[in-house]
Formats: structure tokens, C-alpha cells, sequence
């Protein structure tokens, strides 16, 4: 057993991890402030990652000024998407409101494969693509950077929902009817955290569109994601810090020892099984919110 | 003098009408006055319109898509029959709704301050709950434990001080006993009694257990069938017969310890 290496491999798995988490913030903030899990979140992931692409490349700007412009934009965007698709549907159930997700999820996909095509095309974040070393370990610079700012935003969101804003959005997620009945605009704060999560899904695309790619495979991040989010819990942001590292970890190295056995493409199978089992075991995930039933 | 009468009045619902899904007539012509610092209670049986009426003053009709289809509410000498919910409750209605219905996974402090109104500072804000635990010093000693896991009392009390924190001039609380042990409903009608007097804020009390609720009203509108069949003051209604018999449990039913039971035998032994 080479332990350096195994430690290498649950190191840069956990790294990995923490950009799946970075994904999972924001299907978290969305399912935190209404209860509703956001199938569209990958398609948003990879709009996101095209706007930059489109305003720093096509339009010209340096990249810098495009994210910023692109993040004004897919903050307007979210709020966009609360008004015109899922107002009408509050207080409707859940499943129409999950098959309005799958929805935007299908046309924000054909709408990206309509005006950029399927061609890959990359960001160029400037990250230089030597690894660094930690003792005789070597991680990824870029997925250092995408754990950075996943820890970042997972910090700034939890002290977001201790703010009087965020309280209102978990109240929202607990009972529109009551929150409505106390004043609170449950459109304004589902509205609020469609647009944050549309950011988050801009951070999220220029960090995987910097490591993959921008083309349509970043919309199959939903499966990782969702793994991820539903193992946290689905309405808990450390919750998705955690599995996002745990789930990372359990894939890069189970795929190592899996990958020479079955002939290649464990991963898949590892999340899939990592899903599947919470899902049975633990719905609630592991910091997720138990249903309050007082006896 | 049209003017007078509706300064007097914080709340006047002129023959509301209610329709659910465009087809359900809830409510079919309801006229109630609430005047300024009063407490009205609003009695009925199960199904009777009573808190269809009371989702028509707050707006949450809506919500359960039904609207007014005539008639009109004023509040303040405001039309408010078309308002959003949220502008009602910014204007001073707020409407506890029936079943409690605490935001569960936050603790009794983050549940008051959901329902802080948008522009109000953080000393008043803290004002505001140190003066909602002085009411409910029950709530105090579980402020930081989640909402869920209070009792039905203590849920209760919260859904009512976290009404309180939006400033409401009339506070509609719709069966606010329900499920409650008789103690519990005594010491909450109690603090509403207390809240009335000391804040001079109207009450519009919701209740099916009107022999609690006509202890504590001014007056009170009796509802059968979407429509308002009986109005007076709290003692008139006491006395009625038909609201002794139907509502209070007394008047001229029978009186079960009366009834000589016929105890079965078998006669063809004796």
C-alpha cells in the first residue's frame, strides 16, 4: 500500500469534491428558501459559464469585468425565471413545481446548444496548469482555486441565512401560507434565491468551464450535484461542504481501487450507489432538517 | 357624518362575498364592523365562513385561489379589497391563521424576527421581543430550542407574538384554543384581553368555543351558512336562547342526568 499516494488521491478527490460542492451551495440556497429542488441548477451552471465566454470573447471585455457583467446578469436572470415560471405556481404541489425546473432545465439547454453550438470552447482563467507539490503529493491549481472560493461562498451564505433576509427565506421555506400571513413577500425571497443561486451557478461554470470545458457535458453536473446536496441534506450549506468532500474523497480513491478491477468507469457507479443509499439509509442526509414531528 | 361613522371604525366589511375556484360561494354577503380598540368575536360552527371571512380582510384568499367577488372591506377608511397580503399587514391587519403554524425548524426568536417589517430597526426590533416574552414568559425559557418542539400552548403564543412584532392595529386570530387544554386557553385569552387594553389594539376573535370567547369580546356576529344571522353585545348573545342552546351547551336541551334510563332485565325470569 503506497499511503502517499493514497493520501494524494483522497486530497485532490476532496478538492474535486468541494467543486461539486460549490455546485451543491447553490441547489442548496434554492431548496432553503422554498423547498423546491432546482433541476435547472446544472443548465444555469453552464449558461453562466457561456455568458462569460460570450462577453469576455465575443464581445471583447476583460475577463474580470465579463464575470462581474455576467453575475449582474444571471442575478437578474434568476429573479427573471421566479417571475415569469414559478410564481404562478406557488402553493401549487411540488411536482409541478420539480417538472417546471425540468422544464428550464431542457429549454436552457437547447437554448445554449442553439446559440453557441456544441463545440467546446475553454476559459482561460490564468491559472497555470503546473501542480503544485505538498511534500511528494501533487494537487491541481485550479481545483485549489474552485475549493477556495467554494469555502468562501459556503462561509458568506452561512452567515447570510443568520441575517434578518436570510431568517425571512428559511421562514418562507418552512410555510408560504404563514409567511404571507405575517407579511413577508414569499416572491421576493423565492425570487432573491433564484438569483443568488444563478450566481452561484456562475461561479460554479467558470470554475468546471476552466477544468472541462464549456460545452454541454457541464449540464450532466446535476447528477454529481445533486448526490452531493442530497447527501448534506438538500437545506443545509455545511451539509453540502462536507458530502461534496466526502463524496469527492469516496470517488477518486473507491475508483482507483475499482477502476483496474471492473475495467474502468466506476465513478459513476460509486455516486450512483453513494445516492441510492442515502436515499435509503438517510433521507434527510446528513445535516439535512428532520421532518419536526412532536410526540 | 359618513365620515364619523367610519372613523369610528378601524374595520368595515360591507356584504363580502367569496368565491373559491370561481365556483364555491364561501361566504355570500357578510357586513361586520370592528370599531377602534374593540374586540369582536366572530362565532359559527365548522364550515361556517368564519376564517373564509378572515382571509378576505388579510388577503390570503389568494393564496387558496379565492377572491372577493362583491363587496368591499375598508380599513382605516381605506378600500383595501384588492390589496396584496403583505401591504395589509404593512397597513396594520395581521392575521394569525388557524393551526398555529410556527415556522417549525427556527427557533421561537428567529420566528419573531421573520416577521420584523421591512424598515424596523434592530433596537426596536429587540424591543419588540423583549416585550413579546414579558407576555409569554413561557416563550422566554424555550427561545432557542426549535419552534416544532413546542407545545401546542406555547405555538400558539409564539403565532400570536410573532403577529405582534408587525404592529398590527387589528389582530385577527382565527381559533386560537383549538386543541388546547381549558387552562391554557384561559391564560391566553387572558394576555389578548391584555394586549387589547394596554396597546388599545382591536381584536377580531375567531372561535368555536364562544362561551371563552363572548367572556372577553365587546360584541360578537354569529355566522351560519356564509351569512352573518345574528349580531349584539357580548351579554345580549349570552342570553339568547338559540346561542345557549346551539353554542353554550345550556337552554332548553335535555338534561342528560335528568333522563331515567329504561335498564334492560330479563323479564320472563321474574
Amino acid at each position: 500500500m503506497d499511503w502517499v499516494f493514497l493520501a494524494e488521491l483522497a486530497l485532490n478527490g476532496a478538492l474535486t469534491g468541494l467543486l461539486y460542492s460549490l455546485f451543491a451551495i447553490g441547489l442548496v440556497l434554492i431548496y432553503k428558501a422554498s423547498s423546491v429542488p432546482n433541476l435547472a441548477q446544472a443548465a444555469l451552471t453552464m449558461l453562466g459559464a457561456y455568458v462569460v465566454l460570450a462577453l469576455s470573447r465575443d464581445v471583447g471585455l476583460p475577463l474580470w469585468l465579463a464575470i462581474m457583467l455576467a453575475a449582474v446578469i444571471m442575478f437578474g436572470l434568476g429573479f427573471g425565471i421566479e417571475r415569469v415560471a414559478l410564481r404562478r405556481l406557488a402553493g401549487r404541489p411540488i411536482i409541478m413545481i420539480l417538472m417546471m425546473t425540468l422544464g428550464l432545465d431542457i429549454f436552457l439547454r437547447g437554448t445554449t446548444l442553439a446559440i453557441w453550438g456544441g463545440t467546446s470552447r475553454s476559459i482561460e482563467l490564468g491559472v497555470s496548469y503546473e501542480p503544485l507539490f505538498v511534500g511528494d503529493m501533487f494537487i491541481s491549481r485550479i481545483n485549489l482555486v474552485g475549493a477556495g472560493v467554494a469555502v468562501v461562498l459556503f462561509v458568506a451564505f452561512m452567515l447570510f441565512f443568520r441575517t434578518r433576509t436570510g431568517i425571512k427565506l428559511r421562514a418562507i421555506a418552512d410555510d408560504y401560507m404563514a409567511s404571507w400571513s405575517v407579511g413577508i413577500s414569499v416572491e421576493r425571497g423565492v425570487g432573491l434565491s433564484w438569483a443568488l443561486a444563478s450566481v452561484v451557478a456562475l461561479a460554479a461554470g467558470v470554475i468546471w468551464g476552466e477544468i472541462q470545458g464549456v460545452d454541454q457535458a457541464l449540464s450532466l453536473l446535476l447528477l454529481k450535484g445533486l448526490t452531493v446536496a442530497v447527501l448534506g441534506g438538500l437545506d443545509s450549506i455545511l451539509g453540502a461542504v462536507v458530502a461534496g468532500i466526502i463524496l469527492g474523497i469516496i470517488e477518486n480513491v473507491g475508483a482507483d481501487f475499482l477502476d483496474p478491477l471492473v475495467g474502468g468507469g466506476s465513478r459513476e457507479l460509486i455516486v450512483a450507489a453513494v445516492l441510492i443509499l442515502t436515499v435509503m439509509i438517510r433521507p434527510h442526509g446528513l445535516f439535512g432538517r428532520h421532518d419536526i414531528e412532536r410526540v | 357624518m359618513q365620515e364619523k361613522v367610519e372613523a369610528q371604525h378601524i374595520l368595515s366589511m360591507n356584504s363580502v362575498e367569496v368565491l373559491y375556484d370561481n365556483v364555491m360561494l364561501a361566504i355570500k354577503g357578510v357586513s361586520i364592523q370592528v370599531p377602534k380598540g374593540a374586540m369582536i368575536a366572530l362565532l359559527g360552527s365548522n364550515g361556517a365562513g368564519k376564517s373564509t371571512t378572515l382571509k378576505a380582510i388579510s388577503g390570503l384568499l389568494k393564496a387558496e385561489r379565492g377572491r372577493v367577488s362583491r363587496g368591499e372591506i375598508q380599513f382605516e377608511a381605506t378600500d383595501i379589497t384588492e390589496m396584496l397580503a403583505q401591504n395589509r399587514v404593512e397597513m396594520g391587519i395581521c392575521h394569525v391563521i388557524e393551526g398555529r403554524r410556527v415556522f417549525e425548524h427556527l427557533t421561537p426568536d428567529e420566528n419573531l424576527i421573520a416577521a420584523a417589517p421591512a424598515g424596523m430597526s434592530r433596537s426596536a426590533l429587540d424591543a419588540e421581543k423583549d416585550k413579546i416574552y414579558d407576555y409569554f414568559p413561557r416563550l422566554a425559557e424555550r427561545r432557542n430550542s426549535h419552534a416544532g418542539y413546542l407545545s401546542g400552548g406555547e405555538q400558539q403564543m409564539l403565532a400570536i407574538g410573532r403577529a405582534l412584532v408587525t404592529q398590527p392595529s387589528l389582530l385577527m386570530l382565527d381559533e386560537p384554543s383549538l386543541g388546547l387544554a381549558p387552562f391554557l386557553v384561559e391564560e391566553i385569552f387572558g394576555i389578548i384581553q391584555q394586549i387589547n387594553q394596554k396597546e388599545g389594539m382591536s381584536v377580531l376573535l375567531v372561535e368555536q368555543n364562544a362561551l371563552a370567547a363572548l367572556e372577553i369580546v365587546s360584541e360578537g356576529y354569529l355566522i351560519e351558512n356564509g351569512r352573518v344571522v345574528m349580531h349584539g353585545t357580548a351579554e345580549a348573545l349570552k342570553a339568547n336562547s338559540d346561542i345557549q342552546e346551539f353554542y353554550l351547551g345550556g337552554g332548553e336541551g335535555i338534561d342528560f342526568h335528568d333522563v331515567k334510563h329504561y335498564s334492560r332485565r330479563k323479564r320472563w325470569l321474574s
